[in-house]
């Protein structure tokens, strides 16, 4: 029996052959195709250097492509960005996705964002944090940063500032450290986040010493002493003070959410407004740091129809117009004003899809065009 | 001979008889694993025929339909003055246990937390003028709208606008900035020649046309166009909705039972009007709730 077997396959030897050869050059072609196809949706022509035209260059906004994948959408994002004379973007640059194991980096899409965004003529504030497992406890959150892993996370700071060298001129370090949640849920730590300033600070430098350091970034917030949640961000930023913080940070970071209130609304210590940016940079003075200057790298009114913080859309527009012409027109210490956010990758069904200014199908929202107006006056 | 040429001692019949003893044991875990295969793949449409729906189950024997919603959305859902829930959801939900021969218990919870509650099985369904999320179909499972408060073309009762196509040289009132002013803006930019005209608010954008018709029609949304109709003003809409923004009742996605319920109320419920009553014993009321919360 085996050897009949054995006799047809011998006669069908040649045919076997030529069926696997088949065979074979379509898995080639497959993979020839495949790689063609991944190359073309990869190199999207970054297209002809561009410059921003704007009568206003504070205007900024807060990108989102952390999350975008589809390279043409990158392009598009920045595109608008800057088609709405906006010169400025924040963009966040986490750590966990450009360093997944220690020591090796992977930079194609922070490369895609930055080269984008430079040949669009934006200057990037690149936000740097998000710990890769590798760096932190298990069980622990990616916003969690021990101080044992203080010099790992300079060290990737500095290869970033190495890397884009040129093209990234200001970084900031960390988000909303005066919150638990953005703290790795610990309690809130001024201390800790400037001994975190002063390990990596003089790593950016040493990499590069044309990169500006943000500091602060910190959450507008009315908390009590002694919350759980958080801390006051006035007394947070006296209390990097205090620490020493002042020796390891260029620019400070602010962020100046509106709520329900009009941009020109006064500050207080006990009120959350747009202008209580005054009050932080008075901080700022009281201690002797008011040669530098600083940047809003978050910030704007939302207009939810139900969100209990938010706007009608029409206050929107004139809130966040007059807010670039009031850090325009009468805060000379203030470089940018970036607005959160320009567009999300999708669609979140909640309120934060009322702080954008396009669609995530890119369709233009009426704020946008009213700032493009607004900027090309 | 050779003798492997002999069929009883070739290659497969040695195996059989190395296996003959163990042939029951064999086709037995054959067929578990058959029917392990089967039981994780065979689509929804077959493993409902098979596996219970605990969260029905549950409900029915509890008497119970818990409802999560975030009571701050007049006309759909507020608390009134001695801080019962009420609105078109709470009346919608009511209806619905109604046929079912439950009640309702509705239970408070932030917006944005609605749909982990619903996933984690703190309550059995979300009604709450909640969107439909098709990142989230994996997770959770949502009825078909029964309530789209998109955006659409609202014309004064006998007017010759009939469409977008008709607005060529109109003048089209939006609550600027609103999602009506994105459409029109969107027209203009697809080649319609219409006029934008921008109001603070969109009930002052229904004023000028139902009261000093100043404008030939509006992009509004379909609440404030229901509120207005049910307010006696004399508007309908023409065409069809130009920017959905569709409400659905939100269900764990195992819970099969319920989500033909749900869906044999909702069909039963338009059906028989009771859908458009509800809108005309809600919507009406969205402005006595308003003036009566104002300072």
């Amino acid at each position: 029996m085996a050897y009949q077997l054995r006799d047809k396959l011998a006669q069908h030897r040649f045919t076997i052959r030529n069926i696997a050869a088949i065979v074979a050059l379509i898995l080639v072609l497959g993979w020839l195709g495949q790689r063609l196809y991944i190359w073309y949706v990869v190199n999207v022509p970054l297209g002809p250097q561009r410059t921003v035209s704007t009568h206003n260059p504070k205007i900024g906004v807060h990108t989102r492509l952390t999350d975008e994948v589809e390279p043409w959408k990158i392009k598009r994002s920045l595109e608008m960005v800057r088609e709405m004379g906006a010169p400025w973007i924040v963009e966040y640059f986490p750590w966990a996705y450009a360093e997944p194991s220690p020591g090796r980096y992977d930079w194609r899409h922070h490369d895609l964002v930055i080269n984008h965004a430079t040949r669009q003529g934006l200057t990037v504030i690149a936000r740097l944090g998000f710990v890769p497992e590798w760096a932190r406890p298990a069980e622990t959150t990616p916003l969690y940063l021990d101080e044992a892993q203080f010099p790992a996370f300079a060290a990737f700071a500095a290869e970033f500032a190495k890397r884009y060298a040129g093209k990234v001129h200001y970084v900031i370090l960390w988000n909303e450290p005066n919150l638990s949640l953005e703290w790795g849920y610990q309690p809130v730590d001024p201390q800790k986040y400037v001994a975190m300033l002063r390990a990596v600070y003089p790593a950016i430098k040493a990499a590069n010493p044309d990169v500006q350091v943000l500091a602060g970034a910190l959450a507008p917030t009315l908390a009590p002493p002694g919350s759980p949640d958080g801390m006051n961000d006035l007394a947070y930023l006296q209390a990097m003070y205090d620490g020493g913080a002042a020796a390891y940070f260029d620019i400070l970071a602010i962020h100046a959410y509106g709520w329900y209130s009009e941009p020109d609304e006064p500050p207080a210590p006990d009120v959350v407004n747009f202008r209580r940016a005054e009050l932080l940079r008075q901080v700022m003075v009281d201690n002797g740091d008011g040669a530098k200057s600083a940047m809003i790298t978050e910030g704007g009114w939302n207009d939810h129809p139900r969100w209990t913080r938010a706007v009608r859309p029409g206050q929107r527009i004139q809130y966040t117009i007059r807010a670039y012409e009031l850090a325009q027109e009468s805060w000379p210490w203030l470089d940018a004003v970036c607005f959160w956010a320009f567009r999300y990758p999708w669609d979140a069904k909640s309120y934060q899809d009322y702080f954008t200014f396009v669609s995530g199908d890119f369709e233009p929202k009426p704020i946008y065009l009213e700032v493009q107006r607004y900027a090309q006056e | 001979m050779r003798k492997n040429d002999h069929p009883a001692t070739s290659m497969p019949n040695q195996l059989m008889q190395r296996f003959q003893p163990y042939r029951w044991l064999l086709l037995t875990l054959l067929l578990l694993l058959g029917l392990v295969i089967t039981w994780f793949f065979m689509p929804p449409g077959v493993a409902r025929l098979f596996r219970r729906d605990l969260t029905w189950q549950t409900l029915q024997a509890n008497g119970v339909w818990r409802v999560g919603m975030d009571p701050s959305f007049p006309p759909f859902e507020w608390l009134d003055d001695s801080g019962k829930p009420v609105g078109y959801d709470v009346a919608l939900a009511q209806q619905i246990a109604d046929r079912w021969g439950v009640q309702v218990e509705i239970v408070a919870i932030g917006f944005d937390s609605l749909g982990d509650a619903v996933r984690t099985g703190r309550i059995d369904s979300v009604l709450s003028a909640f969107p439909y999320d098709e990142r989230l179909t994996r997770d959770i499972a949502y009825s078909a709208p029964y309530f789209d408060a998109g955006i659409v073309l609202a014309t004064s009762v006998g007017s010759p606008i009939q469409s977008v196509d008709d607005l060529s040289g109109r003048q089209v009132a939006v609550e600027w900035g609103s999602m009506g002013d994105m459409v029109g803006r969107r027209l203009q930019r697809e080649g319609i020649p219409l006029q934008l005209a921008q109001f603070d608010t969109p009930d002052n954008a229904v004023s000028a046309l139902v009261e000093t018709q100043s404008v030939d029609a509006l992009l509004i949304d379909q609440v404030t166009l229901r509120v207005a109709q049910v307010q006696g003003a004399p508007l309908v809409a023409a065409g069809p909705v130009l920017e959905s923004n569709s409400y659905v009742i939100a269900m764990p996605v195992n819970a099969h039972e319920l989500q033909e319920a749900v869906a044999q109320a909702l069909e039963t419920l338009r059906g028989d009007g009771t859908l458009v009553a509800l809108e005309r014993a809600w919507f009406g009321r969205t402005k006595e709730r308003v003036s009566a919360t104002d300072p």
